[in-house]
């Protein structure tokens, strides 16, 4: 794998960085990325708002809003790690590539690190106007600094196995719909930490500081496994 | 691949099939016969032979029977996740090998996992039901099957979903192998992960007694055959099926 032929460690770290700028360019250029996914996630703050419409003012949102956060972040991150792979077949680009002499981890790192950007800045954006929309009753209990981090972990999961996937579906008939198929059940042990971290970091309560460490110890887990699997059968898919 | 003319001890795979076949036939038989006439209803480590009152209630042992579900059950949840790893273990076998008969035992391991998965469903469904007195309740191993579930539906979704071979072939084994890593995981997570709504269900004691245990595992090892018995025949099936399209192109031409 890695460095079967030789090829110097500057080597693969300059290939990754050209390839990440390549992407990071190409959304300053186009903001395609951002902008649909940014827009994707307020149409669904939307459809929250019919869902929570007739749940009564003593129903209190921030009880669910961990899950509705990540609700939302599954929702846009599938659109735009599809979007992130659907350009690079589209154009040619991920063809080029493989004819270059750059190792297929070098590819799959640099893909995952530029979704996992995206994704974090589309997330950073989300959670103001969510908390805005939806917080405003009540007060905060929990660790603002929690927020961050147990976003973080959730998304290095979601980009890596993502764009695993998405590289995947985007070679299939189904595209999109084969996505949701393959990317749902397989985060489902992710999200359901990061719903239990994130709710104990905005909820604060007896005992959330030990749910809040036990759920980022589970997504940590879950993201070494699965990032070394992915990892491992990035060479055989973007082969193939 | 002709895989119909391996030999072992002497005997055809296909005699071997028919005797796997019926093995399992009469083990699963005399497990379910056990299970229903010679096996003692157990609560709390305990032989229930007379009338009890649990809970305020009379019961009788005919209304502890939900228990029988038991032996089978757990036979066809065991059968389904080791079938499951012939799913994996071909898939790197193919991955490695780039041989097309690795692909299609994975295909078809994956094939009797949904077979085994759903009938898991179904049984646990109806346990549930009785014992919990509610159909669904998100419970670690329900959640665990239900994921698993939606992993081997993907996983044929994917393979309807690529035309080319070679690529349909690689999709297909690294997907099957990133479910089957995910499935322990998804265990693991859920059981784990504090839930509010509804609280882990451990069961006091769990030791069973030994006529418990014999028609238990007569009953495992009878779906672990006949697991592998619908494996092979299913591999057969298309062994020839392949050869005929051979046949039929060799004769068009």
């Amino acid at each position: 794998m890695a460095g079967t032929h030789a090829n110097p460690r500057g080597l693969s770290v300059r290939q990754f960085k050209a390839i990440l700028k390549k992407d990071i360019v190409m959304e300053l250029r186009t903001k395609e990325m951002i902008t649909s996914m940014g827009i994707y996630a307020l149409l669904t703050m939307v459809i929250y708002q019919i869902a929570l419409s007739q749940a009564g003012t003593a129903f209190d949102p921030r009880n669910i809003a961990a899950g509705l956060l990540w609700l939302a972040f599954v929702f846009t991150s599938m659109l735009g790690l599809n979007r992130s792979l659907v350009h690079e077949k589209d154009q040619g680009c991920l063809e080029a590539l493989l004819l270059s002499p750059v190792d297929r981890p070098v590819i799959f790192f640099a893909k995952a690190t530029g979704n996992l950007i995206f994704l974090l800045i589309v997330q950073a954006l989300t959670i103001p106007v969510f908390a805005f929309l939806f917080l405003q009753q009540g007060t905060y209990a929990g660790d603002l600094w929690m927020i961050p981090l147990v976003l973080t972990m959730g998304s290095i999961g979601i980009a890596g196995v993502g764009t695993l996937l998405a590289t995947m579906s985007v070679n299939t008939k189904g595209k999109d719909f084969v996505l949701a198929v393959l990317f749902v059940p397989i985060m489902y042990p992710l999200l359901l930490a990061a719903v239990s971290a994130t709710t104990a970091a905005v909820l604060g309560g007896d005992g959330y500081v030990q749910q809040f460490w036990s759920g980022m110890g589970l997504m940590a887990a879950f993201d070494a496994i699965m990032l070394l699997a992915a990892f491992a059968l990035y060479e055989f898919i973007v082969g193939a | 691949m002709s895989v119909g003319e391996k030999r072992f001890l002497g005997l055809g795979l296909y005699t071997w099939i028919y005797i796997t076949l019926g093995l399992a036939a009469v083990l699963t038989t005399a497990a379910l016969t056990m299970t229903f006439f010679f096996t003692p209803v157990v609560l709390a480590d305990t032989v229930v032979d007379e009338l009890r009152v649990i809970g305020g209630v009379p019961i009788q042992n005919q209304l502890l029977f939900s228990q029988k579900i038991f032996y089978f059950h757990v036979p066809v949840a065991m059968s389904s996740f080791l079938v499951f790893i012939f799913t994996a273990l071909n898939g790197v076998r193919f991955l490695i090998k780039k041989e097309k008969i690795y692909d299609t035992k994975a295909r078809i391991a994956t094939e009797v996992t949904l077979l085994f998965v759903l009938l898991t469903m179904a049984t646990g469904i109806l346990w549930t039901r009785y014992e919990w007195g509610t159909w669904w309740v998100w419970e670690p191993r329900l959640t665990t099957y239900f994921i698993l579930t939606l992993m081997v539906i993907g996983y044929f979704v994917l393979r309807n979903s690529i035309d080319d071979e070679e690529r349909r072939a690689t999709y297909a084994a690294a997907f099957g192998i990133i479910a089957f890593i995910n499935a322990p995981i998804s265990f693991a997570i859920t059981r784990l992960v504090p839930s509010s709504a509804h609280p882990v269900v451990f069961r006091a004691g769990g030791g069973l007694i030994s006529s418990q245990l014999i028609a238990f595992f007569l009953g495992m090892a009878g779906m672990l055959l006949f697991a592998w018995s619908v494996y092979q025949i299913r591999l057969r099936e298309q062994d020839i099926t392949d050869r005929v399209e051979v046949a039929k192109a060799a004769l068009e031409e």
